[in-house]
């Protein structure tokens, strides 16, 4: 093995401050092999490929101990000087963010040259070729197009193309890719994903690929490192990882996902397979049948008619302004008690047709009706009232909560504006009842937002929503921001809220595991318009239209 | 709930704490505003404005010393304490600097203080004048720290009384320009479209009016004197408050916490006093250190002009103006004090400014 590897770290250790975050790993990377590299946020995977690239913030962060050795060059003592020789050379990298990572005042074109004529000595015009024939091998659509496009013409998965271009435009040995995919849509990620492979295949480079979605990494990589909290805690063959787990927290993190063959009643934890105390139940079709049959015997308590929202945007003095429907006709209809998912790509209207009924946004046509009100012509003080009612859970639980108000007053604050009980007394029982319910202590009552991890904001943010004790919920990408193992208690609780209180979920999301666990009804929209709309499972199991078909089909499945 | 929480503004304290030159800024400022507030009770010349003049002994150096006589037997109205120490000592007494004195049977003789060996001649009183012939409590020395000005009065009193003018001239016109830029920049930045467009016109139609000119056009409208100047600076300083409130309340809004607090059903005063604004005040709060120097500033501006505080009134602009032409006649101190006063204040006020932009992380 050793001599067929290229890069060797041994015992590395970091630590920013006085907090270790990376304990001693020790890792090899062989020539012409893909390695994926899997761990949930602040597990240091991150940190260890930056450290490899000798890009660590040096005022706050330090390499206690340990050698990087690339070809037999120790990377750690190197200098910056002789580190630039090497960056974007012989080791490069593509980051998460393609919208924040390119220039957006250089042409795609010029921003890929500069690298070129920087490392190699091309004449100009030789470059400029050089470049559009690296732009037809990452497939860009009408290469001379892209080559003198600024950035923000061409789209995200057109722009981490383009990204990878760069890495590969001097063609390095190593490629780290850091979350490449994560940004974009799932279909767009396929592509990328089979781009990275057939570029591994052509150049025979090695590539680190970071990400923390495990079925993504078992469609790439050949060989995986399982990352907890600065460790490794496995490493080996895709197919052992997968198959054969040792480690107790890789086999939660491949549990926990919500699979798409079978419904589970309640998805796995890691602290259950930590305790080992997991029983798996799954739901049968013929129960679900049964409670969908009381569910759809009431009147429905939201019934969208042909809503519609446009946005008019002025181009200009003399050209007529054109619109853009982001919500083009959609009707549907939801019963009390269920749960509807929501899914689409980017930009298709979910998130907008979530506002809409919320009434965050007018619709521009159409009828909303909440329990046979069309609440689109109410006054602003009925609106206000019927909040009360329809709430929302937000995508981050970051900037979800006013950073200045301690969480028990936040929670608290709405209960007080709409005179639910009687005396302060009351409310800060009623709070400490919630805050119990969503599994935090009594103790976080005067704690304050920055406190709190994102998964515990995420509950909060929950507690807030329910205190109103709404009747519909729309929880918009409510999980998508999340480690898997917590996006799994976080679900988890929703639906035994939803047991609890009976709850109706819009379920927005564009991730379609999720929203298949989570739903009875699925809506599946495209471009503003409702592509398919029908249960959950019928959907999963028989999608009629292309669309939809391809959105499954582009989910990363897993071994 | 025993647990010690730990807010924001907590945080941002303690690394306050931690920067030497905010500190001291902040206890020299702390310091100039009790001057000012007992300047009366501080000041050797405890007389309003700090207006006792000697014509005879007048622009002389730091550490001067005379006799004083204080002429017996004039009328004193009666005035509350509290009065004395806030608006100083209402009374005028005479005083007269003498270079000599002796007395003979029923008379005091005194000769008066004459620079440049000047032989004056000498004048008498009769002793019956002084209540039960005890002149002695009469004549005492007087020493005069800073010197004295061209009117003869006490540098150092006219110095801390002067504090009260451009201590409180910031308070003022940083209070009002906050209460106005407040109000027009959370308007202007929460409602947007029509609302912002009129007060945006408002704001830059006030801004590209050069300062000095529209705080001579209001004192003007509104008379001259010092409460005029207040109200005029404050006028003028609220656009740059409204800017950046309008510029954070844009960004802050579209955070999700205010639309969470929207779709809970709150109004939107409770949305911007309670959600947004708590959130935006560490710019606010760096923005009135440097207003607040700004004003001190332009008050001095102003008195140098003559349309600031008017005399007798002391004001640490006017006593500049009135002594700027001793620099070269070589007594520069008593241009220089006052004007170290200016700069030491004001420079304390952008240290603290800074000081807080550091701890409140203000990303300008």
């Amino acid at each position: 093995m050793k001599d067929n590897s290229i890069l060797n770290i041994e015992k590395l250790s970091i630590s920013f401050g006085n907090n270790k975050v990376i304990h001693g790993i020790s890792y090899h990377l062989n020539k012409n092999e893909i390695l994926g590299i899997v761990g949930e946020s602040g597990s240091g995977k991150s940190v260890s490929s930056l450290a490899i690239l000798g890009l660590l913030p040096k005022q706050i962060s330090k390499i206690n101990s340990g050698n990087i050795y690339y070809n037999s060059k120790d990377l750690v003592a190197l200098s910056s000087k002789d580190f630039e020789n090497i960056r974007g050379n012989k080791i490069a990298m593509i980051f998460q963010e393609p919208m924040s990572s390119l220039n957006p005042s250089m042409t795609c074109g010029n921003q890929v040259l500069e690298i070129l004529l920087h490392h190699d000595t091309l004449s100009k015009s030789e470059a400029k070729n050089e470049v559009i024939s690296l732009f037809e091998k990452v497939k860009l659509p009408d290469p001379n197009r892209v080559f003198s496009a600024y950035p923000h013409e061409i789209s995200g998965g057109q722009k981490q193309r383009v990204m990878i271009a760069m890495a590969i435009s001097c063609k390095p040995d190593i490629l780290i890719a850091d979350e490449p995919t994560t940004a974009l849509d799932v279909t767009v990620q396929k592509d990328i994903i089979s781009l990275l492979k057939e570029l591994q295949l052509e150049t025979k480079m090695s590539i680190i690929f970071i990400t923390h979605d495990l079925g993504l990494i078992s469609e790439i990589a050949n060989r995986v490192l399982v990352m907890y909290q600065g460790n490794i805690v496995e490493q080996g063959l895709v197919e052992n990882i997968f198959k054969n787990p040792q480690h107790n927290y890789t086999k939660a993190l491949i549990n926990s996902r919500p699979s798409l063959d079978t419904r589970l009643k309640v998805l796995p934890t890691i602290k259950d397979y930590l305790e080992g105390t997991f029983r798996e139940e799954i739901i049968t079709e013929e129960e679900r049948k049964l409670k969908q049959e009381k569910l759809y015997m009431h009147p429905p308590l939201l019934e969208v008619i042909n809503a519609e929202k446009a946005y008019i945007s002025n181009s200009g003095w003399f050209s007529k302004p054109e619109t853009f429907k982001a919500v083009d006709g959609v009707s549907f209809k939801l019963y009390e008690g269920e749960t509807l998912g929501l899914v689409g790509e980017s930009g298709c209207g979910k998130s907008t047709l979530g506002n809409a009924i919320l009434q965050l946004d007018k619709v521009t046509a159409g009828e909303i009706r909440y329990n046979g009100i069309d609440i689109t012509k109410l006054s602003k003080t009925e609106t206000r009232k019927l909040r009360k009612d329809i709430q929302i859970i937000f995508q981050d639980p970051y900037s979800s909560l006013n950073p200045r108000i301690p969480v028990g007053e936040a929670i608290m604050e709405p209960m007080k504006v709409h005179k639910l009980y009687k005396s302060d007394k009351e409310r800060k029982e009623a709070v400490i009842n919630i805050l119990n319910k969503v599994g935090l202590s009594e103790t976080y009552f005067n704690r304050y937002p920055h406190e709190f991890s994102g998964g515990q904001r995420q509950r909060i943010g929950i507690a807030r929503t329910i205190a109103l004790q709404p009747k519909l919920i729309v929880c918009d990408e409510s999980v998508s921001a999340l480690d898997i193992s917590v996006q799994a208690q976080v679900l988890n609780l929703l639906n035994d809220l939803k047991e609890t209180f009976k709850f109706t979920y819009i379920f927005i999301s564009h991730d379609l595991a999720v929203v298949k666990f989570m739903s009875d009804q699925l809506l599946v929209m495209n471009q503003g318009k409702v592509e398919e709309l029908d249960d959950a499972d019928t959907i999963y199991n028989n999608p009629k239209k292309e669309y939809t078909k391809k959105l499954i089909h582009a989910i990363p499945k897993g071994l | 709930m025993s647990y010690k929480s730990h807010s924001l503004r907590q945080l941002a304290l303690q690394k306050f704490k931690k920067n030497v030159w905010g500190v001291f800024s902040l206890f020299f400022i702390l310091f100039v505003g009790f001057i000012s507030i007992f300047a009366y009770a501080l000041a050797p010349d405890n007389s309003m404005h700090a207006n006792q003049m000697h014509l005879s002994i007048h622009s002389k150096k730091p550490g001067f010393k005379v006799q004083m006589l204080t002429m017996p037997n004039q009328n004193i109205n009666k005035q509350s304490f509290l009065s004395k120490v806030f608006y100083g000592e209402k009374n005028t007494i005479t005083e007269i600097a003498i270079s000599d004195f002796k007395v003979d049977k029923d008379n005091l003789f005194y000769t008066e203080y004459a620079s440049d060996g000047i032989i004056v001649v000498s004048k008498s009183i009769p002793l019956q004048a002084f209540p039960e012939g005890n002149y002695k409590s009469f004549i005492n020395e007087k020493s005069f720290v800073f010197g004295t000005d061209k009117y003869g009065r006490d540098l150092l009193s006219r110095v801390l009384v002067g504090a009260r003018v451009s201590f409180f001239i910031g308070f003022v016109a940083v209070f009002i320009s906050l209460l106005i830029g407040i109000f027009m920049g959370s308007l202007a930045g929460y409602f947007g479209g029509k609302v912002d467009a009129v007060i945006m016109w408002i704001i830059n139609v006030t801004w590209s009016i050069p300062t000095l000119l529209l705080v001579i056009a209001i004192t003007l409208a509104l008379g001259k004197g010092f409460w005029q100047v207040f109200i005029a600076v404050g006028l003028t300083m609220w656009v740059e408050v409204a800017r950046v409130v309008r510029g954070q309340i844009i960004s802050v809004k579209e955070m999700q916490y205010v639309t969470a607090a929207r779709a809970l059903g709150f109004n939107d005063f409770r949305i911007i006093s309670k959600h947004i604004l708590p959130n935006i005040m560490a710019p606010v709060i760096v923005i009135s250190a440097a207003n607040f120097a700004a004003a001190i500033l332009i008050e001095s501006g102003l008195s140098f002009l003559g349309i600031g505080a008017q005399p007798p009134m002391a004001s640490w602009g006017a006593m500049i103006k009135d002594h700027y032409n001793y620099i070269i006649l070589g007594k520069p101190y008593l241009a220089i004090i006052p004007g170290l006063c200016i700069m030491s204040l004001v420079m304390s006020f952008m240290l603290i400014g800074n000081a807080l932009r550091d701890a409140l992380d203000v990303k300008t």
